[in-house]
């Protein structure tokens, strides 16, 4: 695009974006790294599988529950299909039928330049409907977080993982404050070597339930509706610099929140991760009834 | 473009014993699926049929008539071909007491 008028070319932009049914409800910086709507397939999100090596018996738990994501209508049982924002499909990410079960979809890629990068989505969550009431506190949390790290050639370079998660409920108790999070578990090394520095292979697990910290003003209560099968769709935005390795920003629906007393999982660089952008969603549950986040479209963009 | 196609892990490296099955799945913009079920490690005991399910909801589960042997050796892998299954998708074995197997269950789903 000319630069010759920068505000000129800001407002043909603009324009073009507004008058995309696909891309409007969206507000992408410059560059659009990926766009997903579910009505063209899975879009590239995939499970995450943990590490191993030898055979699968060494995987943490936590990753050894994990199943593969689904194009969903969001069929109900008793109203048919929901279906997404305007298509038929989304998303559908399902724990397990237990307390504490979590589920993960994951999009891989690599960044082109440490600048800002936006994440927007339109997601929900609801239990399975396999009761007869609300069941409002039965999905414990969902969230969303990325996993980066600086090219090969950075100085001081670190692993850094954003977390973000909306606990809903907690022990049955309807809590709706969104959370980070700055820990993750102990390295757990592959192949018989004492030190992850020795190891081919090692592995964390940064969902782990331990370390979760409140968003200052992070309280929030979102439209759940009124009973398990009736959905709306919540719009979020997270803004990260992977200059300065730091969230700039976070908006849900019509709330702004400060993200100046946020902070992400570091760690040390890793030898095979440089460039590394990935981006998480994640779902909870705070029951043994199966926990379903559903995505029904996403906007990942950049300013380069 | 190119019509959906799409390999699901549904159950890796579960130990399966008693009433077995794996996760509910959904795959309605399919018109056809191919379930393999591995066996990862050496199976213990007798080994029983294997059978595909279909569901109105996700959460009450009808046999969809196709059924198969589970593998009797480590790797050994059975295969379940299936239509008109409408949304939802699982299998699910029956072991008798002593019988166990540890599987990966991969659903190939096709528009």
């Amino acid at each position: 695009m000319t630069t010759d008028n920068p505000a000129m070319a800001e407002a043909l932009r603009l324009a073009l974006l507004r008058a995309n049914p696909d891309l409007s409800r969206f507000d992408p910086l410059p560059r659009i790294i990926s766009h997903d709507d579910f009505s063209r397939g899975f879009c590239g999100w995939s499970q995450l599988v943990g590490n191993y090596e030898d055979d699968l018996d060494g995987m943490l738990p936590g990753y050894a529950q994990h199943t593969s994501a689904m194009l969903s209508t969001l069929a109900h049982w008793e109203a048919g299909s929901h279906g997404g924002m305007d298509s038929s499909y989304a998303l559908k990410l399902a724990s397990r039928p237990k307390a504490g079960a979590q589920n993960v979809t994951i999009k891989r890629h690599t960044f082109r330049k440490r600048g800002p990068i936006r994440f927007e989505a339109y997601v929900t969550f609801k239990p399975e409907a396999n009761e007869l009431n609300l069941s409002e506190t039965d999905v414990r949390a969902f969230g969303i977080a990325f996993d980066l790290q600086g090219g090969d050639r950075d100085a001081a370079n670190e692993r850094v993982m954003p977390h973000l998660r909306f606990l809903n409920a907690e022990n049955g108790n309807h809590v709706q404050k969104w959370q980070f999070k700055t820990e993750t578990t102990p390295f757990k090394t592959f192949g018989g070597a004492r030190s992850p520095e020795a190891a081919k292979t090692v592995s964390h697990y940064h969902l782990s339930s331990e370390g979760w910290r409140d968003l200052p003003d992070g309280a929030q209560r979102l439209c759940y509706n009124e009973i398990p099968t009736k959905v709306n769709w919540t719009y979020l935005c997270l803004d990260f610099d992977l200059e300065t390795m730091k969230a700039t920003g976070f908006r849900c629906n019509d709330r702004v929140f400060d993200m100046s007393g946020y902070d992400s999982i570091r760690i040390k660089a890793m030898k095979n991760l440089w460039c590394m952008l990935n981006f998480l969603f994640f779902v909870e549950t705070d029951s043994d009834k199966r926990a379903f986040l559903y995505i029904d479209s996403v906007c990942i963009s950049g300013d380069f | 473009m190119l019509p959906e196609n799409i390999t699901a892990i549904v159950a890796r490296n579960e130990r399966w014993t008693g009433e077995a099955a794996s996760e509910p799945y959904e795959a309605g913009w399919a018109r056809e699926a191919v379930i393999f079920v591995r066996a990862l490690k050496d199976p213990k005991g007798p080994q029983p049929q294997i059978h595909a399910e279909i569901s109105p909801d996700g959460m009450r589960w009808l046999p969809e008539g196709t059924v198969a042997v589970m593998p009797t050796t480590r790797d050994g892998i059975a295969v379940l071909r299936v239509k008109h299954f409408g949304n939802w998708l699982r299998v699910t074995a029956r072991f008798a007491e002593g019988s166990e197997s540890t599987v990966l269950v991969t659903l190939h789903a096709k528009a």
